[in-house]
C-alpha cells in the first residue's frame, strides 16, 4: 500500500532509464535502479549482465547515452566522476585500484583530500588494524585482501553517502571473505547506503536488503533478498545454469 | 558500371595532376616570385618527405631525425665524389642513397621496437647523434663545420659527349624526373600489399600482428624506404648547391620536414612538396618586406599551431578530402542511412543471414602434424598452463585437449581466468609455465603473429577493426596474413593482385552477407555488422583452430540465433574454442565444456555431464544452494 | 691518459652540466609523467629563462632578484600555454601534442629572435659568483660551484613538493593511475596546470641560472632538450629520481668523456642511451607507466 508520502519522497539515488555504451556496444538497456537512504542493494547476474557497467555509469566513469541519474533528486549523469564523488557517491572499483607507490597511510590521505567531512586515520584504523600495522608499506606490497581493505577504506574515509562496492570478494581466500562481509555488515547495520555487486550470491545476500537482476543489459528481476531466498530457482533464471 | 570505367581513368589522375604541375612549374611559378632554384630545393625537400609521409603519414610513426639520413646520403656522396672515390655522380649517389638505408636498417632496428612518444624521441636522438658524428669525429672527412665545398653536377652520357647538368632548368628537369619517379614508385608501394599493411598498423597495430604479419619488420620496412628517398635527396643537394652543409644533420632540418608535412598534408605524398613550398615562399619573399624580415617563421609557426590545433589535414589533405567529400558523399550518406535501416530492423536482416546454407572453404590446409602416436585428432592442446601476475595466479595450471573439428567452450563465473587462457592460447599473453600445442606443434614463446601463421586465429571480445578501411581491405589485410607469410617486400604489385587472396576475401564477404557492405568503411557499419566482420577477419586468415571470445557479447536474441549458426557452419570447416557466457547458447553449440573456476580447471566433458555437475552449478550461483533447504 | 686534475675537473664540469640537465629532465618528466604530453617546446622555454634574465638583469642590477621575477615571468607564460593550447590536447594522439609543442617552441624561438636578434648575447657572472675557488687539489670557477648548490637545492625543493605535499601526492597518484584519482574526487586538471607551470618554472630556472656560463642565443635550448630526451630515456618516464639520476649521469658521461676525447662526449651519450634501449628499455628506474 503506497502512502502519498511514498510517492514524494526522493529516493537517495535513482538511475532512470539509462542506456549505455562500451566502445561500440551497446551494454545498458534502460536500465532504471532506485536506492533509498540507509539500504543495501545487490545487483546479481551473470558475467558481461551490464553490472559493472552500470555502476560505471553512476560514477560517470562511463557517461550514459540516454537516461538520467538523480542523486536527492538532482541529476548527476553526464558530471566527471571528480564532481559525483564530491557529491557523496563512491565506487570502489572491481581491480581495486589501488596506488602501489603510495603507501597505505598516503592511499588514505589522498582518498580524504576532497571530502568534507573526512574521517580521522584512527577512525579507519580500528575498523581495519590490518591497515595500522602495515600503514608505511607501499600499496603494491599488499596481500589482495590488504588492498580490498584499503579500497574499501577509501571510500570510507571520504565518508561517502552511498558506496558502490563492484566484486569487494573476487579472488580472495574464504578466511579473508569472512572478515569482509562482517565489515560489510557492520556497516549495513549502521546504515550506510550501498549498492554491491557480486558473483558471490550468499556472501551479497547476506547484508543486501534488496536485489535487482540484470541479464544482458536488461533489469529483469527486482525483489527483497528474503525474496530470493525463498526461491532459488527465481535466481537460476537470471543467475545460473539452464538446470 | 559507369563508376568502374571512370575509376580506371580516374586511377592514374593523381600522377598525371603531379606531372603537369613539374612541367608548368617553371613556367608559371616565377612570377610568383619562385625562381628556378627555389622551385628546385622545393622538388628537393618534396622528396625526402615522400619517404617520410610513407613512414608518417601512412604508417603513423613521427620521426624527428629524418636529417640523419638525409646528412648520411648527403656527405657519403659528397665525399665519394670529391676524395676521387667515384667519379660517376650517378654511383656515388647510389651510393650515399645506400649508406643512408643502411643506417636507417640500424637505428630503425631499435626504433620500432617502441611506440608513440618513446619512438619520437629515440629518433630525435640518434638524429642528434649523427650529427655529432659528423661534426667532430668523422671532420677529417666531413670537414666537420665547415662541410665538403665542390661537389660535381651529374652529367649525362660518356666521354666527350657527356652534358654536364648546370644550374638553373636542366637542374630543374633533372629533380622534376627524380620527384616524378620517386612520386611513382611511391604510389606504388603506398598500394602494395606492403603499403596497405602499414596503413593497418596505423589503424590498429595489434590486430595486425594478430593477422600473422610481422608488425615490427613491416615498420622497419616502412623506416628503411623513409632513410632511402632521405639519402637520395640529400646526395642531390650536394650535387645541386656544390656544396654539403654540415646543417644537412640539424634538428632544424628534421622538424622542418614535419612542418612541411603538416602544412602540406600528411598521408597524400605530394604533401610535404606544397609543404616546403610554402615555407622556402615564406621565407625568400617576406625577408623582401621590412617589417617581416625576421617574422617569417614567426608566421609559419603560428600558422602551424593552428593547423594542428584545427583538423590537420594540411592543404593537400583538404583538397584531396573536398575531391572525394564531392565523389563520395552519396555513397556515404547511403552507407550511413543502410546503417541506421539495419540497427532500426536488425532482425529482418540478421534472419536472412541465418537462412541460406553456406559451404565454408577454407583453402589453407592444415599442417602436417608432427607427432602422430594416436593423438592425431588433438588440434590444440593446453599442457599445465599457468600464468601468475605477482601474487595472483589468473591461471593455475590448467591442461586440457581440443578434438579435431569440434566446437569446444570454455566457460566459467568472472575471474575465472577464461579471458587469459585464451590469450595464452595464441601466445598474446606468455605464460608463466606450460605449453600450448597446435597440432602437435608448440607455439608457446612464438609471438602471436607467428601463432596466427601456425593456423590459429581468434575474434576478439571487443571489436579490433580496422576503422577506417573498407569491409573490404579489413578482410583482405587478414586474407594477406597467412597467404604472404609473416613478411614479404612486394612492392610493386597492387595490394588486391593475389587472386586466391580475393577470393578469400569475396568468400567471407558472402558468408557474412556483406557482399553490398564491401565498401564501407568499417566504423560506419551497424554494431552487429561490425561483429560479423570481427569473426570474418579472423576466418579469413583460413585458421586451423578458431578461438572466439564472446561472439555474442551485446547482440539481439535474433543476431545471437545467426550468429550461433553461422558458428556452426564454421565448425565444419575448422576447429572451434569459444568462450561466451550465454550459456543457453553454449549448451547448444558446443561438444565439449571446459569448465574454469578461480584460475583452476573445474570441470572437463560432454555439455550434458557438466549441466548436470553440482560442482560447476555451485560455482556459478555462488554458492545460492547453501540457502536451499538441504 | 688526462692528468687526474683534469679529470677532477671534469668531474666538478659533470655534477654542474648534470644538474642542470637533471634539472630540465625533471620538468619534461613530471609534465610527460602527469599530463601524458611530451613537451617539445621545452628547449625554447629554457632559451625563453635565459633570455630572461638576460633582460631582468639590466633593469635590476640583482641576480637574486632577477630570478625571483624571472620566475614570476615563467609561471605566467606556463599557465598561459596550458590554458589556451596544451588543454586542447589532452585527449588527442601523442602525435598531435608533439606537434603543438614543437609548433609552441618555433613561435617563442622565434619571438625572441625577433626581439633580439640571432646574435650571442652575454649574461655577467653575479658579483658573489666571480672568480674562482680554491678546492685544494683544483681551482674551480666559484659560480659553477654555486651553481651545483642551487640546482641540488631546487632539486630537493622539487623532491619536497612532490613527495611531501597534498599536491604531490596527487601528481604521484595521478601519474600512476589518473581515472582513479579522479574517481577520489579529485579534479585532475587543476593540478595539470599546476605542474605545468612547475615544469616551465623548472627549465626556465634552468636557463637563468645557466646563462652566465655559455653564450645566450635563440637556438641554445634545442640541444639541451635533445639530452633531457636522452636523460629521461635512462631514467625511465615520468621518473623523477629517474631524471635527476639520469641527469648526472649524462652530464658525467659528456664532461669525462671529453676528458679523453671532446670530440666524442656527446656521441657517448647517445650510444649509451642505444646500449640500455636494447639492454633495458623501460629504463633505469622506468616501469611500464601510462606511456
Amino acid at each position: 500500500m503506497l502512502t502519498l508520502e511514498d510517492c514524494t519522497r526522493m529516493s537517495l539515488l535513482e538511475v532512470d532509464r539509462i542506456n549505455t555504451l562500451y566502445g561500440d556496444s551497446h551494454v545498458l538497456f534502460d536500465v532504471s535502479i532506485r536506492v533509498e537512504e540507509g539500504e543495501v542493494v545487490a545487483l546479481l547476474g551473470r558475467n558481461g549482465a551490464g553490472k559493472t557497467t552500470t555502476l560505471r555509469s553512476i560514477m560517470g566513469v562511463l557517461a550514459p547515452q540516454s537516461g538520467q541519474i538523480r542523486l536527492d533528486g538532482k541529476p548527476i549523469a553526464g558530471l566527471p566522476p571528480s564532481a559525483i564523488a564530491n557529491l557523496g557517491v563512491q565506487l570502489v572499483p572491481e581491480e581495486r585500484a589501488i596506488f602501489g607507490g603510495l603507501t597505505v597511510e598516503e592511499n588514505l590521505r589522498i582518498a580524504a583530500l576532497t571530502a568534507p567531512n573526512a574521517w580521522s586515520f584512527e577512525r579507519i584504523y580500528a575498523m581495519f588494524p590490518r591497515l595500522k600495522e602495515r600503514r608505511r608499506s607501499l600499496g603494491r606490497t599488499l596481500s589482495g585482501g590488504e588492498q580490498q581493505m584499503l579500497a574499501i577504506a577509501r571510500a570510507l574515509i571520504r565518508d561517502a553517502r552511498i558506496i558502490l562496492l563492484d566484486e569487494p570478494f573476487e579472488g580472495l581466500a574464504p578466511l579473508i571473505v569472512r572478515d569482509l562481509v562482517t565489515v560489510a555488515r557492520n556497516l549495513a547495520a549502521e546504515g550506510r547506503t550501498m549498492i554491491v555487486v557480486e558473483q558471490n550470491v550468499t556472501a551479497a545476500l547476506s547484508f543486501a536488503h534488496r536485489v535487482y537482476g540484470l541479464n544482458n543489459g536488461h533489469v529483469v528481476f527486482e525483489g527483497t533478498s528474503a525474496d530470493l531466498d525463498a526461491n532459488p530457482d527465481l535466481a537460476r533464471d537470471f543467475l545460473g545454469i539452464a538446470a | 558500371m559507369k563508376a568502374v570505367r571512370s575509376g580506371e581513368a580516374r586511377k592514374y589522375l593523381p600522377e598525371l595532376s603531379v606531372l603537369v604541375l613539374l612541367l608548368a612549374a617553371p613556367v608559371a611559378l616565377p612570377h610568383l616570385g619562385f625562381s628556378t632554384d627555389l622551385l628546385t630545393r622545393v622538388l628537393n625537400w618534396g622528396l625526402i618527405g615522400l619517404g617520410f609521409d610513407i613512414l608518417f603519414g601512412l604508417t603513423g610513426l613521427l620521426s624527428f631525425g629524418q636529417a640523419a639520413f638525409f646528412g648520411v646520403g648527403g656527405f657519403v656522396t659528397a665525399y665519394l665524389l670529391v676524395s676521387g672515390t667515384l667519379s660517376s655522380v650517378w654511383l656515388a649517389l647510389a651510393a650515399g642513397t645506400v649508406a643512408a638505408g643502411l643506417f636507417g636498417l640500424v637505428v630503425g632496428w631499435l626504433a620500432v621496437r617502441r611506440i608513440g612518444i618513446y619512438f619520437t624521441m629515440i629518433t630525435l636522438a640518434f638524429g642528434q647523434m649523427a650529427y655529432f658524428i659528423e661534426n667532430s669525429p668523422l671532420s677529417n672527412y666531413t670537414g666537420g663545420e665547415n662541410g665538403i665545398p665542390g661537389v660535381p653536377v651529374p652529367t649525362l652520357g660518356f666521354g666527350e659527349h657527356a652534358i654536364r647538368i648546370s644550374a638553373g632548368l636542366p637542374m630543374y628537369a633533372l629533380f622534376a624526373v627524380i620527384f616524378f619517379a620517386g612520386y611513382v614508385l611511391a604510389r606504388r608501394i603506398v598500394h602494395s600489399p606492403v603499403g596497405a599493411i602499414l596503413r593497418a598498423i596505423k589503424e590498429n597495430t595489434g590486430r595486425v600482428a594478430m593477422l600473422g604479419h610481422n608488425v615490427a619488420a613491416y615498420k622497419l620496412t616502412a623506416f628503411v624506404i623513409a632513410a632511402l628517398y632521405a639519402g637520395l635527396a640529400g646526395g642531390l643537394l650536394g650535387s645541386f648547391q656544390s656544396y654539403m652543409p654540415p646543417d644537412a644533420f640539424s634538428l632544424e632540418t628534421s622538424g622542418q620536414l614535419v612542418v612541411q608535412t603538416i602544412v602540406g598534408g600528411a598521408g597524400t605524398l605530394i604533401g610535404p612538396l606544397i609543404g616546403a613550398a610554402v615555407w622556402m615562399w615564406l621565407r625568400d619573399n617576406l625577408q623582401l618586406i621590412p617589417a617581416f624580415a625576421t617574422l617569417w617563421k614567426l608566421v609559419l609557426g603560428i600558422a602551424f599551431i593552428v593547423l594542428v590545433i584545427g583538423l590537420r589535414r594540411g592543404i593537400c589533405g583538404e583538397i584531396a578530402h573536398w575531391w572525394t567529400e564531392r565523389r563520395d558523399t552519396a555513397a556515404l550518406r547511403a552507407a550511413e542511412a543502410a546503417t541506421l535501416a539495419i540497427e532500426a530492423s536488425g532482425d529482418a536482416v540478421t534472419i536472412t543471414l541465418a537462412s541460406h546454407a553456406r559451404d565454408i572453404v577454407l583453402p589453407l590446409p592444415a599442417p602436417k602434424r608432427s607427432e602422430s602416436r594416436g593423438e592425431s585428432e588433438i588440434a590444440l592442446e593446453a599442457r599445465s598452463l599457468a600464468r601468475h601476475y605477482g601474487g595472483l595466479k589468473a591461471v593455475d595450471g590448467v591442461s586440457f585437449k581440443v578434438r579435431c573439428g569440434t566446437i569446444h567452450a570454455v566457460i566459467g563465473p568472472n575471474g575465472a581466468g577464461k579471458s587469459t587462457l585464451f590469450k595464452m592460447l595464441l601466445d598474446e599473453v606468455s605464460p608463466t609455465s606450460g605449453d600450448v600445442l597446435l597440432f602437435g606443434t608448440r607455439i608457446t614463446g612464438s609471438g602471436v603473429s607467428q601463432a596466427a601463421q601456425l593456423g590459429i586465429a581468434k575474434s576478439n571480445q571487443l571489436n579490433q577493426l580496422f576503422p577506417n578501411l573498407s569491409v573490404r581491405e579489413n578482410l583482405r589485410i587478414a586474407a594477406l596474413g597467412r597467404r604472404r607469410g609473416p613478411m614479404r617486400i612486394d612492392l610493386l604489385r597492387s595490394a588486391d593482385s593475389l587472386p586466391d587472396a580475393e577470393q578469400q576475401v569475396d568468400s567471407v564477404l558472402a558468408l557474412l552477407d556483406l557482399i553490398e557492405r564491401a565498401e564501407t568503411p568499417a566504423h560506419i557499419l551497424a554494431y552487429g555488422e561490425k561483429r560479423r566482420l570481427e569473426i570474418g577477419m579472423a576466418l579469413a586468415t583460413s585458421p586451423n583452430v578458431l578461438l572466439l571470445d564472446e561472439p555474442l557479447a551485446g547482440m539481439s536474441p535474433s543476431e545471437r540465433a545467426a550468429t550461433c549458426a553461422l558458428i556452426r557452419d564454421i565448425a565444419r570447416a575448422c576447429t572451434i574454442v569459444i568462450v561466451e557466457h550465454d550459456l543457453n547458447a553454449i549448451f547448444g553449440l558446443a561438444e565439449q565444456i571446459t569448465v574454469l573456476y578461480e584460475g583452476r580447471l573445474l570441470a572437463d566433458g560432454p555439455p550434458d555431464e557438466i549441466r548436470r555437475n553440482r560442482q560447476v552449478q555451485d560455482a556459478y550461483l555462488g554458492g545460492l544452494h547453501a540457502h536451499e533447504p538441504a | 691518459m688526462p692528468s687526474w686534475p683534469a679529470l677532477i675537473s671534469q668531474a666538478f664540469n659533470g655534477l654542474a652540466l648534470g644538474s642542470l640537465l637533471a634539472l630540465v629532465s625533471s620538468g619534461l618528466t613530471i609534465i610527460l609523467g602527469t599530463l601524458g604530453v611530451l613537451n617539445f617546446a621545452h628547449g625554447a622555454l629554457f632559451a625563453v629563462g635565459a633570455y630572461a634574465a638576460f633582460v631582468m638583469l639590466q633593469y635590476t642590477h640583482s641576480f637574486v632578484l632577477t630570478v625571483v621575477v624571472g620566475c614570476g615571468f615563467m609561471l605566467a607564460l606556463g599557465v598561459l600555454l596550458e590554458r589556451t593550447i596544451i588543454r586542447l590536447f589532452y585527449n588527442r594522439p601523442h602525435e598531435d601534442q608533439i606537434l603543438v609543442t614543437y609548433g609552441i617552441g618555433i613561435v617563442l624561438v622565434e619571438c625572441v629572435r625577433a626581439i633580439f636578434g640571432g646574435n650571442a648575447q652575454r649574461v655577467p657572472t653575479p658579483s658573489w659568483g666571480q672568480g674562482a675557488t680554491q678546492l685544494g687539489f683544483l681551482i674551480y670557477p666559484t659560480y659553477r660551484l654555486q651553481l651545483i648548490a642551487i640546482v641540488a637545492m631546487l632539486l630537493l625543493s622539487l623532491y619536497l613538493v612532490l613527495y611531501r605535499t597534498s599536491m604531490g601526492l596527487v601528481v604521484r597518484a595521478g601519474i600512476e593511475n589518473p581515472g582513479m584519482v579522479g574517481i577520489l574526487g579529485i579534479n585532475l586538471r587543476r593540478t595539470f596546470l599546476l605542474v605545468f607551470a612547475i615544469g616551465v618554472v623548472a627549465v626556465g630556472l634552468a636557463g637563468m641560472l645557466y646563462a652566465p656560463v655559455v653564450a645566450v642565443t635563440p637556438d641554445m635550448g634545442a640541444n639541451f632538450m635533445a639530452q633531457s630526451f636522452v636523460v629521461i630515456v635512462l631514467g625511465g618516464l615520468g621518473s623523477f629520481p629517474g631524471a635527476v639520476i639520469g641527469g648526472l649521469i649524462a652530464g658525467e658521461i659528456i664532461s669525462l668523456t671529453s676528458a679523453f676525447n671532446s670530440s666524442y662526449s656527446e656521441v657517448m651519450l647517445y650510444a649509451l642511451m642505444a646500449l640500455l634501449l636494447v639492454l633495458r628499455p623501460q629504463g633505469l628506474f622506468g616501469s611500464e607507466g601510462r606511456v
